[in-house]
């Protein structure tokens, strides 16, 4: 980790995005306590997760990567457990065990062994844990890694309904996921921050360039010095597309559309046009272009 | 202090969870059983009576119960929340390291005692069928109890220490397995010792020779003193390793 410096503000749902090893579990595991920094300082609703870890605790609910559980004991029993654990106390325990329970949609399963709980349920399991003492932040470490595209709906749902409640920051490697739930996204790379945006933002940081996709049939260089010359235009990538055919794809700045010009170009040289398209651009090329380390960084 | 009692009470409910948990009771009921019916045999021939306890508390059969009973009775207790990963979610939990340490120890010595507690029987069996006319003391008895127990709290504090090292449970079990049987025969110094100064050092080390004290009856506070800070210091010793993850 190297000088990474965020702020979470109360009620936000914020994602730490980054490819694997860039320091997402570690920076969860500093803010809950698990291990302390070398160096700097981590405050949690104004306590030094340090000198104060015991407060901070109090005030956290974390569920680490993979949700590890007792697989021994069942589900009614590990939430009471966890419940007592983290200073709920007498007749609340029943009570918040029991919302956590009806939060989750686990109301079925209490009496189940958790060791015999299918991954969503051992998953909603986790999720309830860290809610049981009903804590102002939720820590999340990928909340929907191993589930099927169902229960990551459902999990996905639920963590927006928690929002409304409770400050949350998730981790996840996978986009669409961020994409979705949180408000704003923390895009790290080994060990640094290179991101801090909403989703919107983040597009629209590469939707200042847009990118058009020509194939054509002619002489690869000569048609690249053409494309290469339009206005606008602030790269092209030349590749062979099988036989004569060469496929360009051309960075050009957003408020220009060069389309009609590379068609212009080619019609007048005599190439035949065969793909001429814009494409898109989406929140992973960000991510790409951003963890690969190549232009488009802060 | 409340974090303290719920992590015991599950400590103790998990062992009753396990399967382990239950061959080893039968494990030990039945080598401390051949060793009481060995005893018996010994009483038929008409052998005195002094020194009974001694072959519940002071035979070679008490001691293979010790060193298999305690590696697997504490193999389980931190290398397999290290290796599930739920030492993630219980030290982020608002409890302090030693609460963690202490209640997974005070969690396997009670379950310990409970292991011992059947073999009560076999004093109620000697002084009801017995033909001797003073036929069981019970001081003994207590003060075999006693050094049994003593020599769990050591050994289990080892096994604690052991667990807490590894995130492998057959690793953990090995190392206290070879770690308590070290602090077993280092105790036989005081027989083959070359040396006046390591044969004494021995004696007092050995938990074999103050098993037989207890079983004779005599309470010797020298070896309260042994077993009790050996367990203390592993216990120090353990709360370390645990912390060792926040070292910078």
């Amino acid at each position: 980790m190297d000088d990474v410096s965020f702020e979470v503000a109360r009620g936000e749902i914020v994602g730490l995005l980054g490819p694997n090893g860039a320091g997402k579990t570690t920076t969860m595991r500093i803010l809950t306590c698990f291990f302390p920094a070398t160096a700097g300082r981590v405050t949690i609703a104004g306590f030094d997760v340090f000198t104060q870890s015991m407060e901070v605790r109090r005030r956290i609910g974390y569920m680490p990567e993979n949700v590890p559980l007792y697989p021994e004991m069942r589900v009614d029993e590990y939430l009471r457990f966890r419940a007592q654990l983290k200073g709920v106390r007498g007749r609340n325990i029943r009570r918040r065990v029991q919302e956590v329970k009806e939060l989750c949609g686990l109301e079925d399963v209490g009496r189940r062994i958790i060791g015999q709980l299918s991954k969503g349920y051992r998953q909603r399991t986790g999720l309830a844990e860290a809610l049981v003492h009903d804590p102002e932040l939720l820590i999340l470490d990928e909340p929907t890694i191993g589930l099927d595209p169902n229960q990551i709906r459902q999990v996905r749902g639920l963590i927006r309904e928690l929002a409304q409640r409770h400050t949350i920051l998730l981790s996840s490697h996978i986009l669409p996921e961020v994409e979705m739930t949180c408000r704003r996204v923390l895009i790290l790379k080994a060990g640094r921050i290179v991101a801090s945006d909403t989703p919107e933002n983040l597009h629209a940081r590469l939707e200042g360039r847009a990118r058009v996709i020509v194939e054509l049939r002619g002489p690869s260089e000569e048609a690249g010095a053409r494309l290469r010359g339009l206005a606008g235009v602030q790269g092209v990538q030349v590749e062979n597309a099988g036989g004569e055919w060469v496929r360009f794809t051309m960075e050009c700045a957003r408020d220009r559309d060069v389309r009609a010009e590379v068609f212009t170009a080619a019609a007048s040289a005599g190439w035949t046009l065969r793909e001429l398209r814009a494409e898109a651009t989406s929140l992973e090329d960000v991510f790409v272009s951003l963890t690969r380390g190549e232009g488009g960084a802060s | 202090m409340r974090a303290f009692f719920t992590l015991l009470k599950k400590e103790i409910a998990s062992y009753f969870l396990s399967p382990i948990a239950y061959v080893m009771i039968i494990f030990f009921l039945v080598v401390m059983g051949f060793s009481f019916w060995l005893l018996v045999s010994i009483l038929v021939q008409g052998s005195i009576s002094a020194t009974i306890m001694n072959e519940l508390f002071g035979s070679i059969f008490f001691w293979i119960a010790m060193l298999i009973v305690v590696p697997v009775l504490t193999m389980r207790l931190i290398a397999e929340e290290n290796r599930s990963g739920t030492i993630e979610t219980l030290m982020t939990a608002p409890v302090s390291d030693t609460e963690v340490v202490l209640a997974k120890y005070v969690g396997a010595l009670v379950f310990f005692v409970l292991m011992w507690l059947p073999t009560a029987v076999y004093a109620l069996v000697l002084r009801r069928f017995s033909p001797l006319t003073a036929p069981m003391d019970f001081g003994p008895m207590f003060s075999g109890y006693l050094g049994a127990t003593l020599v769990g709290a050591f050994y289990i504090s080892i096994g604690l220490f052991c667990s807490a090292l590894t995130r492998n449970q057959i690793v953990a079990a090995i190392s206290c397995f070879a770690l308590i049987n070290l602090a077993f025969i280092s105790g036989f110094l005081a027989y083959v010792g070359r040396d006046e100064i390591v044969r004494n050092v021995g004696a007092y080390i050995s938990s074999v020779e103050y098993m037989r004290d207890f079983g004779r009856g005599a309470l010797d506070s020298r070896a309260i003193v042994f077993h009790l800070s050996g367990a203390a210091f592993m216990l120090f010793a353990t709360v370390k390793v645990v912390e060792s993850r926040k070292w910078k």
